[in-house]
């Protein structure tokens, strides 16, 4: 019986501008293999499937358990995490895809840097200037830590974003998990000094209102992170702010 | 507070640009849009559904509707400050929203997803419908504010023909369709609904809304169409909405048995 192989085929780009291709490769079948490790596999060896010699393929990765968020990518025309992404689960040919809504650097890399802006453009920090001892912190609700603790899990894979109909250049929309991350630093007892802050970057060009509630967020989220309620709740607080500021500024 | 401060930002060059915090009109804008789409677009279809369900009663019963309609203090105004112009805002900008859309239900079909897509497209029939009900029903032909008691009369006619007719079906549907995702959309993200459960019980109550408010409208096509009000009178005199007697010669002119 002929040994048993799984077959890929991989969209690359020598750089942001450079032609696109589509490699085919294909590596003998382990039990357990993932994107990730076939990626390093066709590394040590990356010959495609005619005999040509060709450069590894560049992607990003780092943890390889679905914590670090660096392995988004479209696989088999889905976004998800490719460390996660078992072979077993697969239909082949397994096709590989950088993400499509982000600037490509090299093949299956592509520049994510969009979100950490938007991260800082939403203050997404705790406040603390620690030049003394400021003693403990205050006291955070076991109901309040049920409620962000699935908050927290953001990987910033950026897979919200990808699979958001209303991420696009056209809109600028700031995307599902900055606002999960505004939630979440509005609801922490000494973060939620910046929550006004916060509030009025959300209602700037790109903001919240961009949200058209189709809820791929939710469903692609790799870490379920509950997406939807956090829009329909920061939603709340930007409209209520947003009265408060017509009567108060 | 130093770390209160953003860090110098630098944008990246290409791809999706970040957010612009506390700039521009876009929230405004947008959130009047989905308001406008509650009140008063949605009351005013409502109250639409509602008027016309009248016609059931028949010619008389749906002239004096009418007449009731066109003799409220400042009709004019309140017909273009709570219809027309809040109409002309809600389709242009949602079209303008359609078109920075991407939609993707091709590679993730999800619910949500095809609801996202449905209702762009239930919005645009609706546009279109809307568009050619206004001219020819308002704007054109015999005018009803003057003439209430032509209303059955100029509405049956358009319905005569059957492809009107089906256009007007489906309208009817596609209407129901965006005004009651609309609703559950409205809750959604105006953080009404804010949990799933909710959001769910929500769906129901927003289904329940469409059905019912399709059921109304397409009863009110029957109306016309049916075999009870047969070559409705093509005008009638105040003094015959008044009194509530049609003089029309066709014999088939009785109110259903049911009634």
């Amino acid at each position: 019986m002929a040994e048993r192989t799984v077959k890929f085929e991989v969209k690359r780009q020598s750089g942001p501008d450079a032609a696109v291709v589509w490699d085919k490769f294909e590596l003998p079948y382990h039990p357990g293999m993932n994107v990730i490790s076939s990626l390093r596999e066709i590394a040590a060896n990356p010959t495609t499937v005619d005999g040509k010699a060709t450069t590894p393929i560049a992607y990003d990765s780092n943890c390889l358990e679905e914590v670090c968020g660096s392995c988004a990518m479209v696989i088999n025309g889905k976004a998800r995490m490719a460390c996660s992404a078992l072979i077993d689960n697969l239909e082949q040919p397994v096709k590989l895809q950088p993400l499509t809504k982000f600037p490509i650097v090299r093949d299956l890399m592509v520049d994510r840097s969009v979100l950490f802006e938007n991260l800082k453009r939403v203050k997404a920090w705790v406040p603390l200037d620690g030049t003394y001892d400021l003693g403990s912190g205050p006291r955070i609700l076991p109901q309040v830590q049920e409620e962000n603790y699935p908050l927290s899990r953001c990987i910033s894979c950026t897979i919200c974003m990808e699979v958001c109909p209303q991420f696009n250049e056209s809109t600028g929309f700031v995307g599902a998990a900055t606002i999960a991350q505004v939630k979440l630093f509005n609801q922490h007892p000494t973060g939620k000094v910046l929550k006004e802050e916060r509030l009025h970057a959300l209602m700037g060009d790109g903001g919240i209102q961009e949200c058209g509630y189709a809820q791929n967020c939710v469903q692609a989220c790799p870490k379920q992170l509950p997406l939807t309620r956090a829009i329909s709740d920061i939603g709340r607080d930007v409209i209520i702010q947003s009265v408060k500021d017509l009567f108060t500024t | 507070m130093a770390t209160a401060v953003s860090p110098a930002v630098t944008p990246p060059t290409r791809g999706v640009q970040p957010l612009q915090a506390g700039e521009g009109h876009s929230f405004l804008l947008r959130r009047l849009h989905s308001l406008s789409g509650i009140v008063p677009i949605g009351a005013f279809l409502v109250e639409h559904f509602v008027s016309n369900f009248e016609a059931l009663k028949g010619p008389v019963a749906y002239a004096q509707q009418v007449r009731f309609l066109n003799a409220l203090p400042f009709v004019r105004v309140l017909e273009w400050t709570f219809i027309f112009l809040p109409l002309l805002y809600h389709a242009i900008y949602g079209l303008y929203i359609w078109f920075r859309g991407k939609s993707n239900v091709v590679y993730y079909p999800w619910a949500g997803n095809w609801m996202y897509v449905a209702q762009r497209w239930t919005g645009m029939i609706a546009f279109i419908y809307i568009g050619q009900h206004v001219w020819r029903q308002r704007f054109s032909g015999v005018s009803l504010p003057e003439h209430p008691g032509a209303a059955f009369h100029k509405v049956q006619m358009e319905l005569s023909n059957p492809w009107i007719l089906a256009f007007y079906a489906i309208a009817i549907i596609a209407t129901c369709w965006h005004f009651a995702y609309g609703v559950w959309l409205f809750s959604a993200k105006w953080g009404i609904t804010p949990g799933d459960k909710a959001r769910r019980k929500m769906g129901y109550v927003c289904a329940a809304l469409g059905i019912a408010l399709v059921a109304i409208g397409l009863s009110s096509l029957y109306a016309f169409v049916g075999p009870w009000y047969k070559n409705a009178p093509a005008d009638l005199t105040p003094a015959q909405i008044t009194n509530g007697e049609s003089t029309s010669s066709a014999p088939s002119n009785e109110p259903p048995a049911s009634k």
